[in-house]
Formats: structure tokens, C-alpha cells, sequence
């Protein structure tokens, strides 16, 4: 009950010192804004560890074994694992990471570019890390390629091949305005020739349509932010309440004075 | 125009933001204040999205992925409570995945609450549902599982091996799921989705999204690559209305009762637009007088 009601407490005075940038920059806003930072890169890095980079990466390399039944270079390696286990025996539990992964020497490669990464930490030997840089780079191009070629340029230009006149007038319209649109944008971003005669009204028509579509992202842009508003002050009206000690009203009075009087002050040295 | 309301046009183009702020706060707040239940009428995307889950087979196993934070959840947390219900009410198997770190907690919370529901009381973890958590790896998750769910996900949220749920042993691969369902905020989303799982494998799919996204996804579904989309809030409320037209649940959902305040809030961002514009080219009229 206490945890939900310091719960609330933060939540509100975070939402409204978030908000009291509207009226100006100030210290509760910059307090907020580094909390927001901070909280959010630790709480990422601590997920991503304990999703993925345990289990998938140690927990391949090394897998749950019975001591006895390790052979070969295995004896080897897991005598390493001992020396992460005296470090942490939480991350690395005694003979290996639980679960039901198979041993695969591969994620060597992985662990390996992930160390490289982490170079960047220091300047003089940040440059080893453009190797494990240029594997996501690669990575990411090739897996781009084909689905961006098969689901964006092949299967949405197949989407516009439509006919002028489909025998339903409310379709046909569509499919024509869908075909002008297309056709005169292209246009419009076709940059080697002059957009002058013709083609000049053409790319016109073109920079229409790509105006409405801008207008339909702001609208949507828009509607967005007002639900976000909306998820913000239903917290602030149910953490008002009596249960959760006024949170609201309290953390409001206590920053709109604070705030107030920080700028008569500055006004005055100003002054 | 009587020199008066000139003035009144050309001190409102000096209108300073902070009370433009104000009041945009407040139209906001008093209808959630008073509710004024104003209709909800479904829309042809959103009503594909819900008949094409909808009419899925009974045996279905559907996937669903959580892309959002608590940053978009007051648009799409209603959506994932009210397609978790449909999944359930329809008797499908529900496989939940995150690609954002802060959708495993979106993923519990949305669960919790429809799980709470005497309804599903019955429904078993690890049988009817599982919630195999976040991966980190964007689209190369969604790659990794079109070719092994066990090479990406060894183990679920709960830190269960994953080889011990009943459920995951008939999904190999995402070819194994019926439907595919991203609730997207951004990038990795539902865009990824169509790339890389349901194109290549001509899996359907559909999506919840933010308001931002909408017009992005738009070519996707015209195409007939995604089966409707719930757009933001207003399509959270739709599908709202809908399950309540199906009999599947029966009351004004989140969205629904959010709605009154973001009518009022387009309402009023639109007179500020008209009266924008008239004070604009009032002064525009006044300095070529002169």
C-alpha cells in the first residue's frame, strides 16, 4: 500500500514537473528530464542482459553440465566458467547457465563483437569497436534489402496497378485518385529534368497531394499527443484522491509557488 | 469589420502559447471530469482488423506483439486489453512477444487485467497462453523466428525453459501461428512485421498503432498486406464498440470513455486553426492598407 502511494507521489510530480516546461525551462523540468534518461538506458541495459545476453549468449556457451560428465576442451572451459562464478554467482550459478540451450562455440563470434563494442568505453582503442559496428551495418543493409525490395517496392507497386474503372463509381474514384497521386508524386521527386511546361503542373499536382498527406500525419501527429494528454491528467485526477494523500494538489501547489517565486527572484536580479 | 474586432483579430495573433496551453489542458480535463458519452462509430479499418480475428478458426494460435511503452499506453493499452479478450473469448491459443523492452511489462499488465475476468478464469499459463517476454534484435527477431522460436526464445518471461511449455512445442516457427497482432508505437512494429514474417510467409496480419504511425501503415493495408488497422484511440474505442455489437463484452471500454475528451480537444485545436487564419490575413489586410 506505502509502495503504491510513493508510487503516485513520483508519478506525479514527474508528470507535473515534465509539464513545467509549458511555462519555462526550469529545475523541477531538468530534474525530470535526467531521471527520464538515466532510468530509461539502465532499465533497457537491464533487460536486455537478463532476457538476452544470459540466456542466449552464456547460456549457449556455457549450458547447464554436470561436472562429471564434461570431457575434452570442456573440462578446460568450464573451469573458466568458475572464475565468472567466484565474480557472480547470481549471473553465472554454479555449472552453468539453467535452461535447456545447447552448446554452441559459434556465440564466441557474438561474444566477441559485443566485447569490441564496448572499446568505445576507451578513446585509445575505441576503433576496434567499428568492427562489431560494421557487422550490424551489414547485417542490417542485407536484411533490409530483400524486405524492403519484396514488401515496399514490388508488392506496393503492385498495390497501385489498379483499374480506372471498376463497375462501383465510390472505387473507381478511389483507384483514380490513388493512380494521380502516385503518378504526379513521382513526378515531383523526379529531380533530372526541369519542372517546368507539363511536367511543372504535373509535379504541381504532386506537391498537393504530398501537402494533404503531411496534413493527414500532423492530424494524426496531433490526435496523438492529446491521447498522450489524456493517459497524463486521468493519473492526475485518480492520484488526487484522498487514498494517495492529495498527491495532485499538494505536488502542484508546492511547484507553481516554487516556480513563481524562483522567477520573481530571477526578475529582480535582472533587474 | 469594425476596428474593435480588428484589434480583438490582431491581439489574438499575439496570443501568448502558455494560455493557448491552458486552455487546451482544459478542454482536455473537463470531460474527463464529465463524462459525456458521445457515440463511437466503427470504421472500415478498424472493423477489418476485428473480422478478420475474428472469423480466424476456432483452433486458431494467434501471436501477438507488444511495441509500445507507457509513453503511447493511454492509445494502445486499451487495444491490447480489448483484442486479448477477443483472443480469449474466441478460444485461441495466444502466444505474447515483446520487441520493446517496456512491452513486457505492457504484455503483464494488459494480461492481468483481462485474465482477471471470471471468464477466463480457466484459461491455463503455458497451455492456452504463454508470454515469452523481449528480445532484444528488432527485426532480426522477427527474422530469427520465421526460422526457430527456440534460437530466439529459450526461455519465457518467467525464466521457464522454453522446451517445458506445452504450448510452444506445436510452434516451431511463426509459419505455425494463424494470425500475426503488433501493437506498434515505432520502430521495431508493424511495419517489420509485414516485411519480415507475414510477406515472406503469407502469414496475415494485423495491427493496433499509435495515431503517428497511422498514415505509415495506410499503403500497407490498401495492398491488402495487412488486414485493417486500429487507428490510436479512436480505434481503440471502435474496436470497443465492436465487441460490445458482437456480445463479446459489454461495457464502455478506456478508450471509449477517453474519446469525449479528444473530440473536444480536435474541436477546439480547430477553431484555433479558423481563427488563426482570419487573424493572419486580418493583419495581412491592415498592413497593405497602410
Amino acid at each position: 500500500m506505502y509502495t503504491d502511494v510513493f508510487g503516485a507521489w513520483v508519478a506525479v510530480f514527474l508528470t507535473l514537473a515534465i509539464f513545467s516546461y509549458l511555462y519555462k525551462d526550469n529545475p523541477f523540468y531538468k530534474l525530470a528530464e535526467h531521471v527520464y534518461v538515466g532510468v530509461s538506458a539502465a532499465h533497457w541495459a537491464t533487460i536486455a542482459f537478463w532476457n538476452q545476453v544470459r540466456p542466449n549468449l552464456f547460456g549457449r556457451l556455457w549450458p547447464h553440465a554436470d561436472p562429471e560428465t564434461l570431457t575434452g576442451f570442456n573440462v578446460f572451459w568450464y573451469k573458466l566458467y568458475k572464475g565468472l562464478n567466484w565474480i557472480s554467482d547470481t549471473v553465472f550459478p554454479e555449472n552453468g547457465i539453467p535452461g535447456n540451450q545447447e552448446q554452441s562455440f559459434m556465440y564466441l563470434i557474438a561474444l566477441i563483437l559485443g566485447i569490441f563494442m564496448l572499446m568505445r568505453l576507451f578513446p585509445s582503442i575505441g576503433w576496434i569497436s567499428r568492427w562489431s559496428l560494421a557487422y550490424v551495418v551489414g547485417m542490417a543493409a542485407g536484411l533490409r534489402l530483400y524486405g524492403y525490395l519484396s514488401s515496399d517496392v514490388l508488392s506496393q507497386i503492385q498495390g497501385t496497378i489498379l483499374p480506372v474503372w471498376t463497375g462501383n463509381l465510390g472505387d473507381s474514384i478511389n483507384n483514380i485518385v490513388l493512380i494521380v497521386g502516385v503518378v504526379s508524386g513521382l513526378f515531383y521527386f523526379f529531380f533530372s529534368v526541369e519542372h517546368t511546361g507539363v511536367f511543372g503542373k504535373i509535379s504541381r499536382v504532386g506537391i498537393y497531394f504530398l501537402m494533404i498527406t503531411f496534413g493527414a500525419s500532423f492530424g494524426f501527429a496531433v490526435m496523438g499527443r492529446i491521447s498522450l494528454l489524456i493517459g497524463r491528467l486521468k493519473d492526475l485526477i485518480q492520484f488526487s484522491g484522498r487514498e494517495y494523500g492529495y498527491a495532485t494538489f499538494v505536488l502542484l501547489i508546492i511547484m507553481v509557488v516554487t516556480i513563481l517565486m524562483t522567477s520573481r527572484k530571477d526578475k529582480e536580479v535582472a533587474e | 469589420m469594425s476596428s474593435k474586432f480588428n484589434t480583438f483579430l490582431q491581439n489574438l495573433d499575439r496570443l501568448d502559447r502558455r494560455i493557448i496551453f491552458l486552455i487546451i489542458g482544459l478542454v482536455v480535463l473537463f470531460p474527463l471530469l464529465v463524462p459525456l458519452n458521445l457515440p463511437v462509430e466503427p470504421t472500415g479499418l478498424t472493423r477489418d482488423a476485428f473480422e478478420a480475428i475474428h472469423n480466424l478458426p476456432d483452433d486458431a494460435t494467434v501471436l501477438i506483439s507488444f511495441e509500445y511503452g507507457p509513453s503511447t499506453k493511454p492509445e494502445i493499452h486499451p487495444m491490447a486489453v480489448s483484442v486479448l479478450r477477443h483472443f480469449f473469448a474466441r478460444g485461441y491459443k495466444v502466444v505474447v512477444m515483446c520487441l520493446w523492452p517496456d512491452g513486457l511489462f505492457m504484455a503483464r499488465e494488459a494480461l492481468d487485467e483481462v485474465l482477471n475476468d471470471e471468464r477466463f478464469h480457466d484459461l491455463v499459463y503455458g497451455v492456452d497462453y504463454v508470454n515469452l517476454g523481449y528480445r532484444p534484435g528488432n527485426e532480426a527477431v522477427i527474422k530469427g523466428i520465421t526460422k526457430s522460436f527456440a534460437a530466439n526464445f529459450t526461455v519465457d518471461s518467467k525464466q521457464t525453459d522454453i522446451s517445458l511449455i506445452p504450448l510452444m512445442n506445436d510452434i516451431r516457427t511463426v509459419a505455425d501461428v494463424d494470425f500475426i497482432f503488433s501493437l506498434s508505437a515505432g520502430y521495431p512494429g508493424a511495419i517489420e512485421w509485414v516485411l519480415y514474417a507475414s510477406d515472406p510467409l503469407q502469414i496475415p496480419v494485423s495491427s493496433g498503432n499509435a495515431s503517428i504511425q497511422v498514415n505509415q501503415l495506410l499503403p500497407y493495408v490498401k495492398s491488402g498486406q495487412m488486414k485493417g488497422v486500429i487507428a490510436g484511440m479512436p480505434g481503440a474505442a471502435e474496436y470497443e464498440a465492436l465487441m460490445v455489437e458482437y456480445g463479446l463484452w459489454n461495457t464502455r471500454g478506456e478508450a471509449a470513455k477517453s474519446m469525449d475528451a479528444q473530440s473536444i480537444a480536435h474541436l477546439v485545436i480547430v477553431l484555433f486553426i479558423i481563427l488563426g487564419n482570419i487573424a493572419y490575413y486580418a493583419k495581412r489586410k491592415t498592413q497593405k492598407k497602410y
